[in-house]
């Protein structure tokens, strides 16, 4: 008992307790309140629950949720790559940073889902719009953090690479780069849950399959419930992919600082 | 022909030629170093003193070629200095360490960039890590050491690549009393031992008569040459000699009332 209180006391354990505790007060809610309301327009969420096992037991989930991955993880990569590449770039040559920006102010004026259904003429019901859409927004926060990481390296240390003579591309490796490596993952992170956004938002326009899909369908034949369980199937989906990005984000920094700069600097820098 | 001593020394040989430096700032110009002309033999120890804001970072980077002058020029070994040397070792007045790198990386730095990463490299970066006595935190990060500790690493960085030029700006400044003593000594001997000219930096007139040949003292913005003075103690130095010489007070008094 006293050391569940001393454990308590601590931040984090007291911070997991209040998660839980108003995810719980939350789910109660929604209980009564579905209680007082038709099926279809609120399910309540023990049949919710009951039929997200069945569905996922029985493996018709699969291919949907399959599929929503590949487009996320396509546009991802897709997006974060160029977003990467040409911010690095532009931070590097005033001449590249002079005729990306343009476009990337116009491509970010438009709004990119306004492409989708363009997009479905041009390539189909198949994965192709949906990893376009995916990469297309992916790709902003990435060369924008990606450009912010490395223009920010301190100038003592760029005067200390200056005295030591070294070149444009060691100055770029081993001080620039990894200096950005916080600013390159906090962007990461928003590109994940943006091209998760993406691909489903593009799903909504045209699909088949996956898991915008599958609330377009469950739309039309008025399951709600279905509707439901496809967005708990979402929800877990982005924790998972953001739980994903901590892990990788947490060895990365350990690698770099160590296990006790890492800490330091998670506890400043927002994770 | 010069034979290899000789060019070794020519190397050290130092020229401020008319050099002055203005900055432009939003508030306006700052002139920080107006008609500085000094000439500093190879194998000389120089030290600077002067108040704060006088200007004596802007000439070490002068000096050091990271900063151009706005009229004169600095030469070493005769030739004007327009970009950083490979011969000059710079120890900044804050230890810039790269903060992911552990400390015996960072003091192989230099021959990373250089491209000469050796094994025999890497036993003069042990060498000088235990000089500055350092030897137990080779594979601790830069945030897991005290300042002064993280000045003793960027001391040992500038030394390791054994420069024939080292420019030091304020290195033991961060340092307890003791650490400073030790570490002026043991300054004192690799100097000996070497070929090197030093242009010390600090605040401190005790530490710049301690260790150097001659001592400039620098006058308020714009900085210029307002004296130079002769020390001429004997070396081999030691606290306790110096301390009980005569003319170390006389001088030391000299300096204190030109900054006065
Ligand atoms: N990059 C810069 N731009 C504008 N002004 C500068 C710059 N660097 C230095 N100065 C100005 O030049 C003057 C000399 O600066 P400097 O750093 O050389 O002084 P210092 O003698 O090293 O001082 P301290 O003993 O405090 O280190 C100061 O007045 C400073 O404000
Ligand atoms: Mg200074």
């Amino acid at each position: 008992m006293r050391r569940l209180l001393r454990a308590l006391r601590s931040e984090a354990w007291l911070g997991r307790l209040l998660v839980i505790v108003s995810a719980v007060v939350l789910i109660v809610v929604w209980h009564f309140w579905a209680r007082t309301n038709s099926p279809l327009i609120l399910p309540e969420p023990g049949p919710v629950l009951e039929r997200l096992l069945d569905y996922v037991g029985s493996g018709r989930a699969n291919p949907h949720i399959w599929i929503t991955v590949q487009e996320i993880i396509l546009g991802f990569a897709l997006g974060g790559i160029a977003g990467i590449g040409l911010g690095t770039l532009a931070s590097e040559f005033g001449i590249a940073r002079r005729v990306i920006m343009p476009y990337v102010i116009v491509t970010q004026a438009l709004p990119k889902f306004a492409l989708a259904p363009i997009l479905v003429i041009w390539f189909g019901f198949g994965m192709t719009p949906k990893v376009i859409i995916a990469a297309l927004i992916a790709f902003f926060p990435l060369l924008e953090n990606t450009y912010l990481g490395l223009t920010t390296a301190p100038a003592e240390m760029l005067e200390l690479f200056r005295a030591l003579r070294a070149g444009r591309w060691t100055t770029l490796t081993k001080c620039k780069a990894l200096h950005a490596v916080p600013a390159v993952f906090s962007g990461l992170r928003v590109a994940l849950m943006l091209a998760l956004v993406g691909a489903v938002v593009a799903e909504y326009v045209g699909a088949n399959k996956g898991l915008g899909a599958l609330i377009i369908v469950s739309q039309g034949t008025l399951d709600t419930e279905l509707m439901f369980v496809a967005f708990v199937q979402l929800t877990v989906l982005g924790l998972l992919l953001d739980q994903a990005h901590g892990l990788v984000y947490r060895l990365v920094m350990r690698r770099l600082y160590g296990s006790v700069g890492a800490e330091m600097r998670a506890a400043g820098v927002s994770v | 022909m010069n034979d290899k001593t000789g060019e070794l020394s020519g190397r050290g040989h130092i020229e401020i030629d008319g050099l002055t430096k203005t900055y432009a700032s939003d508030a306006g110009d700052i002139t920080a170093l107006e008609r500085i002309d000094f000439d500093i033999a190879p194998r000389e120890f120089v030290g600077i003193v002067g108040p704060s804001g006088c200007g004596k970072s802007t000439l070490l980077r002068c000096v050091g070629g990271l900063i151009a002058p706005s009229v004169g020029e600095v030469r070493i070994g005769g030739d004007v200095v327009i970009e950083p040397d490979p011969r000059i070792g710079y120890v900044f007045q804050q230890a810039v360490l790269l903060p992911w790198r552990r400390v015996l990386d960072n003091v192989m730095l230099p021959f990373e960039i250089s491209g000469r990463p050796t094994a025999e490299n890497r036993a003069k970066a042990l060498e000088v890590l235990e000089m500055v006595g350092l030897s137990e935190y080779l594979n601790h990060r830069p945030g897991e050491l005290s300042g002064g500790m993280q000045q003793r690493v960027s001391v040992a960085r500038a030394l390791v690549v054994e420069p024939s030029i080292l420019l030091m700006d304020e290195p033991f400044g961060a340092l307890d009393a003791q650490t400073r003593d030790s570490m002026n000594v043991e300054l004192l001997r690799i100097w000996y031992e070497s070929q090197t000219t030093v242009v010390f930096v600090t605040h401190d007139i005790g530490e710049a008569l301690f260790l150097s040949d001659r001592v400039m003292v620098m006058s308020v913005r714009p900085g210029r040459v307002q004296d130079v003075i002769d020390v001429d103690l004997p070396r081999p130095r030691t606290f306790t000699e110096v301390e009980a010489d005569e003319r170390f007070w006389t001088l030391r008094q000299r300096i204190r009332e030109q900054l006065n």
